[in-house]
């Protein structure tokens, strides 16, 4: 970039931008305090999946240790998948197939063993009302989050991260109330 | 105390970057109070449900910004419209910039015109990086064209702007 504009770009750096309006702020103010109210509050309906006192973690707990269980379910069945007769296999394929150190008294000593499950709620959005079963009116409300799985090998101090999208839809039953 | 907390912690990050993100929002939108729809819209959603995603906050928060944009502009397109034929135009912009004083403020005004005249694609991707601060790479992921494209954009844009200064500032 030539010295010309460089300085223009400068100059355009050295500008002060103008701010946002005191009432935007107030309106940031009363929805952030809104939503301050609401993590404070004892019922929540949605919340941060972050929080460890939110339900939804009894379901990711749930989830994350099924998940695991099927990892090291599969993990285990591969690795001590009984092998066709020596005769027919070299010691090196053998090797690499089965590892060495795989004896009942050290199942897991190779092996990726889930260490975290987490997920992120990062938009909920109601969708409005629908028709279910019946004929009865209900809102469906839309969660959506970013599930994270991690799995680690301690031997070779290796990781394996699973970040999935997911959407959860939910249909709240609604009543009118007349006057 | 956390709830306070908290809320000093809003207030300091938008106070840093509520301007930018502001200016950025400017460029894809009518006006001013458009603008500052569109930042509440997607800074309180990105408070609430964004903190905890990795990445650049700045970048996250500008294209949460720019689709916040269209998504408002979709739904008032009709009600501009009808504004458009009655005022006849769409010059209800205002300053990007705070005010000066003296010959800076006649400057400020210039530049501010010249931004103005600069094709929107070029504008946008001069103000995301010379104010919001983001790479080209950055910038291409938000506007969804390539690096070398923001890069080309963004020359254009400079150069187009000396042109346009030249015989105040560079001449």
């Amino acid at each position: 970039m030539d010295e010309s504009l460089q300085q223009l770009e400068d100059e355009l750096k050295s500008l002060r931008l103008r701010g946002p309006s005191p009432q935007l702020v107030d309106r940031l103010t009363d929805e952030l305090a809104a939503e301050t109210d609401e993590l404070t509050a004892p019922v929540r309906r949605y919340t941060s999946a972050t929080n460890l006192g939110s339900w939804k973690w009894l379901g990711w707990r749930t989830a994350g240790v099924a998940a695991a269980l099927a990892l090291a379910a599969a993990v285990t069945f591969v690795a001590f998948k009984p092998q066709p007769p020596a005769a027919t296999e070299s010691p090196a394929t053998l090797a690499v197939n089965t590892p060495v150190n795989l004896t009942p008294s050290t199942p897991s000593a190779n092996q990726y063993q889930p260490v975290a499950a987490a997920n992120v709620l990062y938009e909920v959005k109601d969708e409005g009302v629908v028709e279910i079963d019946g004929g009865a009116s209900a809102r469906q409300v839309r969660a959506r989050y970013v599930d994270t799985y991690t799995w680690k090998n301690p031997r070779k101090n290796a990781s394996l991260k699973w970040t999935v999208p997911r959407d959860e839809i939910r249909v709240l039953p609604a009543s009118y109330l007349q006057n | 105390m956390e709830a306070e907390h908290a809320k000093d912690t809003w207030k300091d990050w938008f106070e840093a970057y509520g301007p930018k993100l502001l200016l950025c929002a400017r460029q894809w939108t009518r006006s001013l109070a458009d603008a500052e729809d569109v930042v509440q819209e997607a800074f309180v959603r990105y408070w609430r449900h964004q903190r905890q995603l990795p990445g650049d906050p700045q970048a996250l928060l500008v294209t949460s910004i720019r689709r916040a944009a269209i998504d408002h502009a979709r739904r008032e397109s009709r009600r501009a419209v009808r504004e458009e034929k009655a005022d006849g135009g769409l010059e209800e912009r205002e300053a990007f910039f705070a005010p000066q004083l003296g010959e800076a403020a006649e400057r400020r005004l210039e530049i501010e015109a010249a931004l103005q005249r600069l094709p929107g694609e070029q504008r946008e991707v001069l103000v995301l990086k010379i104010w919001n601060e983001l790479t080209f790479e950055q910038i291409a992921e938000t506007l969804g064209i390539s690096p070398n494209t923001a890069a080309s954009r963004y020359r254009y844009a400079l150069a187009a702007l000396r042109k346009e200064l030249k015989p105040v500032h560079h001449g």
